[in-house]
């Protein structure tokens, strides 16, 4: 590929005459890391990705083990007791604090971003592979199939997200498992919407017209030629939208319908404690951060991948 | 115009009628009998035949599903199982404080959103537009609750006994009176719809203050209402300003404003006059669509600032499995939506001529 093209001096710029002419996978990425949004999103989220990977070895104490009773001197709900700061050493070191249980509050927090990583890719994951697969049949078989399937989606969109999340919730059973369930069916709407008007665009262009002459099978058509085209919109979206299941996630498990005690769920962690918020606020403070940090991480990529991936917007 | 907004009407029908099909499939299917969970350890099984037979519970589904039908074209929400209320009565006492709450968050949002959006574009690789972008940024990534108990706790606590110092938490302050405006203007004989909606109104403490010329009442609704609508408010404002910042920069690089600048117009119309005017067409549409994300927000809003509103009793009717009133709330709420999204399509309308063509 690259061998066939060997610009001869003169038809080309001298500027570009050097370069060598790049991948699209590689451009993709060269567009993507010059976003300084996706950058910072970047290193978040690798931040991240290595806190829940190491947490075994960066926590301090077990996350699901209160200490009253194995250590002296403390209480539950105790403030951030850290002895380079001046906490008094007789007192045993908890960096963030204990919570309403007496267990140490960063050690769940760590252990919290295995947790809400998983949560929000497993969410996403789920809602992307139903809704691309209702939009693409949608959009490119079009007629009845689209309408009926649209409709749908429209009426899973009438409702509040989370409102309609708490309700399904409330039919599956208050777990992890069924929140995620919940927040992932309606999110399904989205990704359908957004894979439809991708289909839409696809379906009508040549190359799939040459597909159809050269009688390739519809199916064949849908997944080979139309779906890989109609992915990038879809990144964009999947990246923004961890970002909100985990919100939505933790928001349910912040209402008592998601997560279970004892696990160490940033929004069931908030949820338990948020009568405590006046006088011990750190039980808020410190999980509603690796919330926003998280959130942030998903946002600021899915930016720059939206600025990276679609040239009408660079600017 | 007309046509167009016929067009949009009778598109939504179907839509309304998923809306009370899928409700209504969804209150059926809740797992656990709704008369042992209204009546706890006083159900008998006689006691329940008698329960199902009184809310048509014995009936087929399909019978259900009709009779349903027909209630809700009537507008009539049936009556709580456990509190034996109607919903409608439920809705004239809790739906203001959601309306308030929703009214002020979306003020919130507008306003400093379109604000520093248009901030952000004019003075675009500023500091203050870095600045700008950061706090949006943050803003959609900061959950309701979270931002919620941050604020309770830095207004109620850290700045307590400060002049800015804010309540976090119930709608007023305890002993404050609130003379229903029936009574204020001596219409307790007025009664049916025309009363319940007063008694609507009057429940919206701003418009009651207002109404009455309360000033005291306008003021302590006003600052029990900031803490909620700003955590509320925020996630909408982030989105606000961002598609305010990137239309009006879109636009700004338009021809037509060039043209504006050349012959000579102050650069502050440019902004206002020329560019607002077209930029303001997407934001509209993030507006309405962020209405879904403010009444979801509610729930959890209500929940943290003690608010009983249309959130918070859902979440109540949730774990208490009533059933109907579940049904009739989550059915007002959904309507309240796909009515609102009909009024943004019309607007978007109104304001973009090209629209209507299509």
């Amino acid at each position: 590929m690259t061998a066939a093209i060997n610009p001869s001096p003169g038809l080309v710029p001298d500027a570009l005459a050097g370069q060598k002419p790049g991948s699209l996978r590689r451009d993709t990425l060269r567009n993507v890391l010059r976003q300084r949004s996706a950058i910072i999103g970047l290193a978040f989220l690798g931040f991240l990705v290595g806190v829940a990977f190491l947490a075994p070895v960066i926590a301090t104490h077990d996350p699901n083990v209160p200490m009253i009773g194995l250590e002296q001197g403390i209480k539950v709900r105790m403030a951030p007791c850290i002895h380079l700061l001046g906490c008094p050493a007789t007192q045993p070191e908890h960096l963030m604090g204990l919570d309403g249980n007496g267990r140490d509050v960063f050690s769940r927090v760590v252990f919290g971003a295995q947790v809400s990583l998983r949560i929000g890719i497993l969410t996403v994951g789920f809602a992307i592979i139903l809704g691309t697969l209702i939009g693409a049949i949608a959009g490119f078989f079009g007629g009845k199939i689209d309408n009926v399937l649209m409709r749908l989606m429209d009426v899973l969109l009438a409702f509040p997200s989370l409102l309609l999340a708490i309700s399904i919730v409330t039919v599956l059973g208050q777990s992890l498992i069924n929140a995620q369930l919940a927040i992932g069916i309606v999110a399904i709407p989205v990704f359908a919407r957004v894979m439809r008007a991708s289909v839409l665009s696809v379906r009508e262009q040549e190359f799939v017209t040459a597909s159809r002459a050269l009688g390739e099978s519809q199916a064949g058509i849908l997944m080979r030629r139309v779906m890989p085209n109609a992915l990038t919109p879809l990144i964009v979206q999947g990246t923004l939208g961890i970002a909100g299941a985990i919100i939505d996630v933790a928001a349910l498990s912040f209402l008592g319908m998601g997560a279970q005690p004892p696990l160490a769920e940033w929004g069931s962690m908030i949820g338990i404690e948020r009568n405590a918020v006046f006088a011990a606020p750190h039980l808020i403070i410190f999980p509603g951060l690796a919330i926003v940090v998280t959130c942030l991480a998903f946002n600021l990529l899915g930016d720059g991948l939206r600025d990276a991936l679609d040239p009408r917007l660079n600017r | 115009m007309t046509r167009f907004v016929i067009r949009r009407l009778l598109l939504s029908i179907p839509v309304l009628l998923g809306v009370v099909t899928l409700v209504f499939i969804l209150a059926r299917i809740i797992p656990s009998d709704p008369c042992r969970a209204a009546l706890g350890e006083k159900a008998t099984d006689e006691i329940c035949n008698a329960f199902n037979i009184r809310y048509g519970l014995d009936r087929p589904l399909p019978v259900q599903y009709v009779a349903y039908i027909g209630q809700v074209l009537t507008g009539d929400l049936g009556t709580s199982i456990r509190f034996n209320r109607t919903v409608a009565d439920m809705l004239v006492e809790r739906l203001p404080v959601t309306i308030e709450l929703t009214i002020y968050a979306l003020l919130f949002a507008t306003v400093v959103g379109i604000f520093l959006g248009r901030v952000s574009a004019i003075r675009r690789n500023s500091p203050a537009d870095t600045g700008t972008m950061i706090v949006a940024n943050l803003g959609v990534s900061i959950p309701v609750f979270v931002l919620g108990l941050a604020l309770a706790y830095l207004f109620a606590v850290v700045l307590k006994g400060s002049p800015i110092a804010l309540p976090p938490s119930g709608r007023l302050t305890p002993g404050t009176d609130v003379i229903p405006l029936a009574e204020a203007w001596g219409l307790q004989g007025l009664g049916g719809f025309p009363r319940a909606t007063l008694d609507f109104v009057s429940n919206i403490n701003t418009f009651n203050a207002i109404l009455t010329l309360n000033g005291s009442l306008l003021v302590d609704a006003i600052r029990h209402m900031i803490l909620p609508a700003l955590a509320l408010g925020t996630i909408p404002m982030a989105i606000i300003a961002r598609m305010t910042r990137s239309s009006l920069l879109d636009v700004l690089g338009l021809d037509y404003i060039r043209t504006a600048r050349a012959k000579g117009v102050a650069e502050r119309r440019v902004v206002s006059a020329h560019g607002m005017r077209n930029a303001v067409l997407p934001v509209v549409t993030v507006i309405g669509l962020s209405l879904g994300g403010l009444l979801s927000g509610a729930v959890l809003t209500e929940t943290i600032f003690n608010l009983t509103g249309i959130g918070k009793s859902i979440v109540e009717a949730i774990s208490g499995r009533d059933y109907i009133v579940i049904q009739g709330l989550v059915l007002v709420v959904a309507i309240i939506y796909v009515v609102v999204n009909l009024v943004v399509d019309v607007s978007y309308a109104i304001l973009d001529p090209r629209i209507r063509l299509q």
